[in-house]
């Protein structure tokens, strides 16, 4: 990391205090600026006070759970959001996913990985090249960083958008999940293909003129996405 | 209907057993059917055969009754009236005319002519009826003179016989003319009478034989009504053998097998609570296991995350970490990873004991994988891979790293190096381990060997390898792994509806074998997860 670079600011909820003092203790050592709230509702407020980078989010909370937290900073905000789950149990990781969480770590989590992927969340808002592309009523500015349907702005979140850059970098050529694990989530050999299912299906549901029946991002079956210029 | 079903789910298998009972049960409806057979017949045969006889006695007694009455009455009055020595003409007439009565019979008469000769007279003409065709011993009776006492009061009597001749009953009657006279002899062909017997033992023969049909059918009719219940309990024992313990029959009656039915069905419900019991107990320590494995989970997650923080510490230039405590320092991160990687190990058990595992799918190129695989752990120089891009397969990427790490991890800490991978495709053939070539047409599998270099397994510890926390030697100190890890390779190959199997290499060295389907969704085995639908259709994947 450059010395320029800004200090990113980060907010972790979390409620067992251990675990709160150990990772604010890991990150900080990491380079982060670390708020913390202890519940959901301390959370949401700290969120709407401090205006964080990045939520690093305990799924099992008292009071709203961590989907809950997800869902209502999903209402206003498209600010990147890494769960984090004590059980991977599947269910947990697709409720976390369908609530429109970006990424998610399981406990117990290494500093480095979080860290890691903190890293790769928000490296997802960084602008690259200066170009535009037109797919139909869409059309993405990737100097401005912007989504434009029919001229009105889309609020999508920087993995959403990412996930769209990489798309659109090569229409009409289907990408993988793993494919797209590794050029958006930045996620080894390993990465768990449901975040990029879940944020097609989030995308799709942005971009798309019925999100039920696509004409833009469509599944290529046995391999992964292709995004199409409707005809 | 003992012996057959209480193997339950012995060695036989279900389709042997079914043709076993089958013949058994055939076998005892054709014993009941003998045996009912055979006492129809005895009772039928027995029957018919004394009414054959009495009627017999009692046909001829009274055509011979009348014939001889007739015989007697013809005697007396025509030969009786013939003189004491008559002539060939005298008798041949008498003989013709006694012929001639109601009674249809022929007749001879034997007389000395006035010149001593012995004369005949036959009613049926010389060919006929002659002294030759009249037995010897009935001659002598007719023609021996008999002492008269109070009880006898002729010297003469009439005496007859039945005989065959040209396979026609006869009767043969034959008296003297007391006072001296003509001997008279008669013949009566019994053949109408014998014909009527015929035609009754033909009756009798037919009600017999529609006696032992019926009693045939009535012993399957009872061989049935009892071999249903047996069936019926034989099918219900055989699906609470293969684990239905549900399985209830319906009691109707009173009889033996109603009782029989009843005594299944409090073995059955004995043995359903009974293991229910044991489920409850296997759960609730499952349950601890898992609740426990969570509930380290927590404070493990604030240790790793502090350790790290002390790992780092270590490793900056300057070491800020006093060089006495260094060596604990070093032993808690350690520790620490390890206590990580058995509590990684645990849930990742008590999922599969749970049933919660869940597939996720995904299309990967298996040698892409194992490279990332040994890459990922720093195990590039150790290991030979022998695998061509290209192989394809819809699996779980991450349960297949998990194989693998543990497989090849295995080898290297055992055996040593260099280990050995090599993968080929195979076409399915339902091998080893796999239920039916279902999957014909999909692919078939991929089969993934690791070959280590090593001593290779004791054949006592191979049937062992798999199972949990099992080590070689009890003598043997403990080793880096948790003990768990090919016992979870093993759970993440059955749940693709593959297999692992343990050899010892002719060459040396220990082989493991990891058979996966190349499509899991397609071969139906598992949940469909992950399997993203058509356009647009997402499903969850859980």
């Amino acid at each position: 990391m450059g010395q320029n670079e800004p200090v990113p600011s980060l907010l972790l909820i979390e409620d067992d205090d251990a675990i709160r003092t150990a990772l604010e203790l890991s990150l900080t050592r990491q380079g982060h600026r670390v708020a913390t709230a202890a519940s959901g509702e301390d959370g949401l407020k700290l969120l709407r006070e401090q205006r964080p980078d990045l939520i690093v989010l305990d799924v099992m909370l008292p009071g709203i759970d961590g989907f809950e937290v997800c869902r209502r900073i999903r209402r206003t905000d498209q600010l990147p959001i890494i769960l984090l789950t004590a059980r991977n149990d599947d269910i947990d990781v697709v409720v976390g996913l369908e609530s429109g969480a970006d990424d998610y770590v399981v406990k117990p989590v290494q500093g480095r990985v979080l860290d890691a992927r903190i890293r790769a969340v928000l490296r997802r808002g960084e602008r690259e090249s200066s170009d535009s592309a037109t797919f139909g009523s869409l059309v993405i500015d990737r100097s401005a960083m912007t989504v434009t349907k029919n001229g009105e702005d889309l609020q999508l979140t920087p993995t959403e958008l990412r996930l769209l850059l990489e798309l659109s970098r090569r229409p009409g050529q289907a990408l993988s999940r793993q494919q797209l694990l590794r050029l958006v989530w930045e996620h080894d050999y390993l990465g768990d293909s449901r975040l990029v299912d879940a944020c097609v299906q989030r995308l799709r549901a942005k971009v798309e003129d019925v999100p039920s029946s696509p004409t833009l991002i469509r599944t290529v079956r046995g391999v992964g996405y292709r995004l199409d210029a409707p005809q | 209907m003992t012996q057959e079903h209480q193997g339950g789910t012995g060695g036989w298998s279900a389709a042997r057993k079914g043709v076993w009972s089958r013949l058994r049960f055939t076998s005892l409806r054709l014993r009941l059917v003998v045996v009912f057979g055979l006492v129809a017949l005895t009772a039928a045969v027995s029957a018919s055969g004394i009414a054959y006889w009495l009627n017999r006695e009692s046909v001829l007694t009274r055509t011979q009754d009348a014939v001889l009455r007739d015989f007697e009455q013809e005697m007396r009055n025509r030969a009786g009236a013939l003189p004491e020595h008559p002539t060939q003409d005298e008798l041949q007439r008498t003989a013709g005319q006694m012929a001639n009565s109601s009674q249809r019979f022929t007749v001879l008469l034997v007389a000395e002519n006035p010149d001593g000769r012995t004369v005949y007279g036959s009613s049926g003409g010389l060919n006929g009826f002659s002294l030759r065709d009249v037995p010897v011993s009935l001659r002598e009776a007719v023609t021996e003179r008999q002492r008269i006492t109070s009880n006898n009061k002729s010297p003469h009597h009439l005496y007859w016989q039945r005989i065959i001749d040209d396979d026609t009953p006869y009767l043969v009657a034959g008296s003297m003319v007391i006072g001296g006279g003509p001997t008279g002899y008669m013949l009566k062909s019994l053949e109408p009478e014998a014909k009527d017997l015929n035609s009754l033992a033909w009756s009798l023969g037919i009600a017999t034989a529609l006696a032992l049909i019926g009693s045939a059918l009535l012993a399957h009719a009872a061989a049935t009504t009892v071999l249903k219940p047996v069936q019926r309990l034989g099918a219900a024992a055989r699906r609470l053998g293969e684990g239905k313990l549900d399985t209830r029959l319906r009691v109707s009656g009173t009889d033996e097998l109603a009782d029989l039915s009843r005594t299944f069905n409090k073995a059955a419900e004995a043995l359903e609570k009974r293991v229910a019991d044991m489920a409850g107990r296997d759960e609730a320590s499952r349950r601890f296991v898992a609740d426990m494995s969570h509930e380290l989970r927590t404070p493990l997650t604030a240790i790793t995350a502090v350790t790290e923080v002390l790992e780092e510490e270590l490793e900056s230039e300057g070491g800020g970490i006093d060089p006495m405590v260094e060596p604990a320092v070093r032993l808690v991160v350690s520790e620490t990873r390890r206590l990580n990687d058995l509590v990684e190990n645990l849930m990742e058990v008590t999922r599969f004991d749970a049933g919660t595992a869940r597939l996720v799918l995904d299309d990967v190129d298996v040698a892409d994988q194992i490279t990332a695989c040994i890459d990922a752990r720093a195990w590039l120089d150790a290991v030979d891979l022998d695998a061509e891009r290209g192989i394809h397969a819809r699996i779980d990427p991450r349960r297949l790293d998990v194989i693998l790490a543990n497989l090849i991890g295995n080898a290297l800490k055992h055996g040593g190096s260099p280990v050995r991978v090599a993968v080929r495709e195979c076409p399915a053939e339902g091998a080893e381990g796999m239920e039916g070539a279902e999957g014909a047409g999909d692919g078939g599998d991929v089969v993934i060997e690791v070959r280590d270099h090593g001593p290779g397994i004791p054949e006592e510890v191979l049937p062992h390898v798999f199972d949990r926390f099992y080590k070689a030697s009890a003598s043997r100190p403990r080793s880096e792994g948790s003990g768990l890890g090919l016992s979870i390779a093993l759970e993440n190959a059955h749940i693709h509806g593959g297999e692992i199997t343990a050899a010892n290499s002719p060459e040396g060295g220990a082989v493991f074998t990891l058979r996966l389907p190349r499509d899991v969704s397609a071969r139906g085995a598992s949940e469909k997860t992950g399997d993203n639908g058509d356009e647009g259709t997402e499903e969850d994947a859980r």
